[in-house]
């Protein structure tokens, strides 16, 4: 290798390490902590016959989709392709694990695989390799009667191969939804999406107002407020997204920020009593029984979110005078403030780890939010988001390890992702008003 | 309270048809109609002619309680009889009445030559709430328009009422109490500097202070609703003090 290209090279490697050798601020970081050490790389998907324009879209797309997937996913440090041998990778025995064991990649796994698509369908062949021990980790073939279906075939192989490489700490989130409100065109309907934000399907068309959506522990179900037009009140609904849909009596016109309990069996909201002048969390069984009144305080209490067993309850109150984050049982006991920086907090979420409670938070005498994190045994706090713009609505994929939340960063309200320590944003919303994001649990097995 | 006026509105109406009815029947009939009949039968016209009448009631469809004049015209006739609780009548002439049921009028015109009819049948709907609200929606949605009952602003994040507001208050209730067929719908807004969930209670907060100040007033509870949209619906969108003002605030607007 001349000097000069060995010299760039080494510039290269360097400037590629160099994210991941700094060190983060010591006490934030996304937990369960990253694995390092592992290098992946991903050979582009090709066309196991012939190359027709049909086949050449779908691996453009497809791996795309599978690179953004687990660059995003954070657990692996993934080498420049401009690094990769030049040989086109369709089966195992295409590869010489020497050439990916080279300095400049030194890889320990390998993904690559093929795909053939035609009028009946895609099939796609997925393999994830041991570099050094040569040895198959993964062999999937997928086969979809339509090639639109191209993307999600991706996530799953995205999903399976973080599931392998992460020793079972994250199913992976590619083949997770969010669910959001959107004003497109005159009315704000509720969405869901694939987590990168494509694939937007409908969940609500009623002209009205449609608020705060959550998933059901089962993701089958979304919990949202709506204000019909026309009328003079704002209703609970429970939407199946199979269709079909249960209003939820409520005493008052005023009802918000519904969320499921993470085993299942019960929704927090904030709703206002007949004869009481404020909103008070409730809580009710799923199926409408039992409602409760569980903080009972002449403040505005709103925002609910459970802790991971169910037991607990975060929620934004401004029994103070300004809206803090509090905490209390989920029976209404033990009720005790979380943050008091003053300001105004809002939008709290517990982290599925049960550690941590993202949230956002305006500081005093100002009028852009941000996002923070606080750790609940210490009352620590960080800063998540930062530079122009209000950042607000945080919540937590399944896995812990990233953030959706909404942003005007770009002049309008837009939804982004990012990794739970504040880095690797994305937008993934552009036309419209979006916000209220809330992620999904996993859709699929591992 | 409203039960009670609708019965007493029900009755007024059957007295008055008592009073219209029986003066009719009191009154004699016009000597005119009397008088003619030798011109009539004149030796000049021996033979006999048919009469012919004609009767009409405008309007022919009422609100039970309104009134509609029953008009006819007759040629011919040596007599003319109105069925229907009316009597006997003049050749020509017109009526007031005021019935409480749908009434076919069917006037029987007599003559030398035989005798004629006519019907007409005047309809009688009940006296509609929805038609009587519809006015009272109206004229409070154009005190509205006309700014005679004025939203009222709020400081940020509060929901106290000020001197001020409590004056507009004031004026506002006896607008809504002039209309009580109309329910108001007292909305409540904030600017866009919260949270939408913080302000969402917040809107809440302030529509219920002012329809408790509304109450308190004199309002009816049934002509009042409270409802917050929070930040969905600002009156103003830019993003200073100057808009924000504008958009901290209760409103009132018509139930439809």
């Amino acid at each position: 290798m001349p000097p000069a290209i060995l010299v760039f090279a080494i510039v290269l490697i360097l400037m590629l390490a160099a994210p991941t050798g700094m060190a983060q601020p010591s006490d934030v970081r996304i937990y369960p902590k990253a694995r390092e050490s592992t290098r992946l790389a991903v050979a582009d998907f090709v066309a196991r016959t012939a190359v027709t324009p049909r086949t050449r879209t779908a691996a453009k797309v497809f791996n795309d989709v599978l690179w953004k997937d687990l660059k995003f996913s954070a657990f692996f440090e993934m080498p420049s392709k401009s690094f990769y041998p030049l040989k086109p990778l369709r089966s195992p025995q295409d590869v010489s694990f020497d050439h990916w064991q080279a300095p400049t990649l030194d890889v320990d796994f390998l993904a690559f695989g093929n795909l053939h698509v035609d009028a009946a369908g895609a099939m796609i062949e997925g393999y994830l390799y041991d570099v050094k021990t040569r040895q198959q980790v993964l062999g999937k073939r997928y086969s979809v009667a339509d090639a639109t279906l191209i993307r999600r075939v991706a996530h799953q192989l995205a999903d399976q191969i973080v599931y392998q490489l992460s020793a079972g700490t994250s199913q992976g989130v590619a083949s997770t939804q969010i669910t959001y409100s959107s004003l497109k065109s005159g009315s704000k309907e509720i969405y869901t999406m694939d987590y990168d934000g494509s694939n937007v399907r409908t969940v609500t068309a009623n002209q009205g107002i449609n608020k705060f959506p959550d998933w059901s522990g089962d993701n089958s179900k979304l919990a949202f407020v709506t204000i019909l037009p026309g009328s003079a009140r704002w209703q609970f609904w429970i939407q199946s997204l199979q269709g079909g849909r249960n209003v939820i009596p409520t005493p008052t016109s005023y009802v918000s920020s519904p969320a499921f309990s993470p085993d299942g069996g019960r929704i927090a909201y904030s709703a206002r009593g007949r004869g009481h002048s404020n909103a008070d969390i409730y809580v009710r069984n799923t199926d409408g029984s039992g409602d409760i009144n569980i903080s009972h305080h002449p403040a505005i209490d709103t925002s609910p979110t459970w802790s991971p067993s169910s037991r607990q309850i975060a929620f934004i109150s401004d029994r103070t005078g300004r809206p803090q984050l509090w905490l209390m049982d989920a029976d209404g006991s033990d009720v005790r403030q979380l943050v008091s920086e003053g300001g105004h907090c809002d939008s709290p979420s517990w982290a599925p780890d049960g550690r941590h409670i993202i949230y956002s938070w305006q500081a005093p005498k100002r009028w852009k939010h941000d996002v923070y994190i606080v750790e609940v045994a210490s009352g620590k706090i960080f800063q998540l988001t930062s530079g122009t713009g209000s950042n607000e609505h945080p919540d937590w994929s399944p896995d812990g390890r990233h953030i959706v939340f909404q942003s005007t960063r770009t002049g309008s309200k837009q939804l982004f992702i990012m990794n739970a320590d504040g880095k690797s944003r994305r937008q993934i919303t552009a036309y419209g008003i979006n916000e209220s994001p809330a992620w999904s649990g996993y859709l699929t097995r591992p | 309270m409203n039960r009670g006026f609708l019965v007493t509105v029900r009755f007024v109406p059957c007295v008055l048809l008592v009073l219209a009815v029986g003066s009719c029947q009191k009154k004699p009939p016009p000597a005119v109609a009397v008088d003619d009949t030798p011109r009539v039968a004149a030796p000049a016209k021996p033979e006999a002619v048919m009469p012919t009448i004609e009767i009409t009631a405008a309007p022919s469809t009422i609100e039970r309680g309104s009134q509609t004049t029953l008009s006819w015209k007759s040629t011919d006739a040596t007599s003319v009889l109105i069925d229907g609780g009316v009597g006997n009548v003049a050749e020509t002439g017109s009526l007031v009445l005021s019935p409480t049921e749908s009434t076919t009028y069917t006037a029987i015109a007599r003559g030398s030559g035989g005798s004629a009819r006519d019907s007409t049948r005047v309809t009688v709907v009940p006296k509609s709430v929805a038609k009587l609200a519809v006015t009272d929606i109206e004229a409070l949605q154009r005190a509205i328009d006309d700014g005679r009952v004025r939203p009222i602003f709020f400081d940020y994040d509060r929901a106290l009422l000020s001197p001020k507001s409590k004056q507009v208050l004031e004026e506002n209730a006896r607008w809504i109490k002039r209309f009580p067929a109309a329910t108001v719908i007292v909305e409540g807004h904030c600017d866009e500097r919260g949270s939408e969930e913080y302000n969402l209670a917040l809107g809440d907060r302030r529509a219920q202070a002012t329809r408790d100040y509304l109450l308190d007033a004199g309002v009816s509870p049934t002509q009042l609703e409270a409802l917050s949209f929070g930040e969905e619906r600002p009156f103003e969108s830019c993003h200073d003090e100057t808009c924000w003002s504008k958009n901290r605030r209760a409103h009132f607007a018509v139930k439809r």
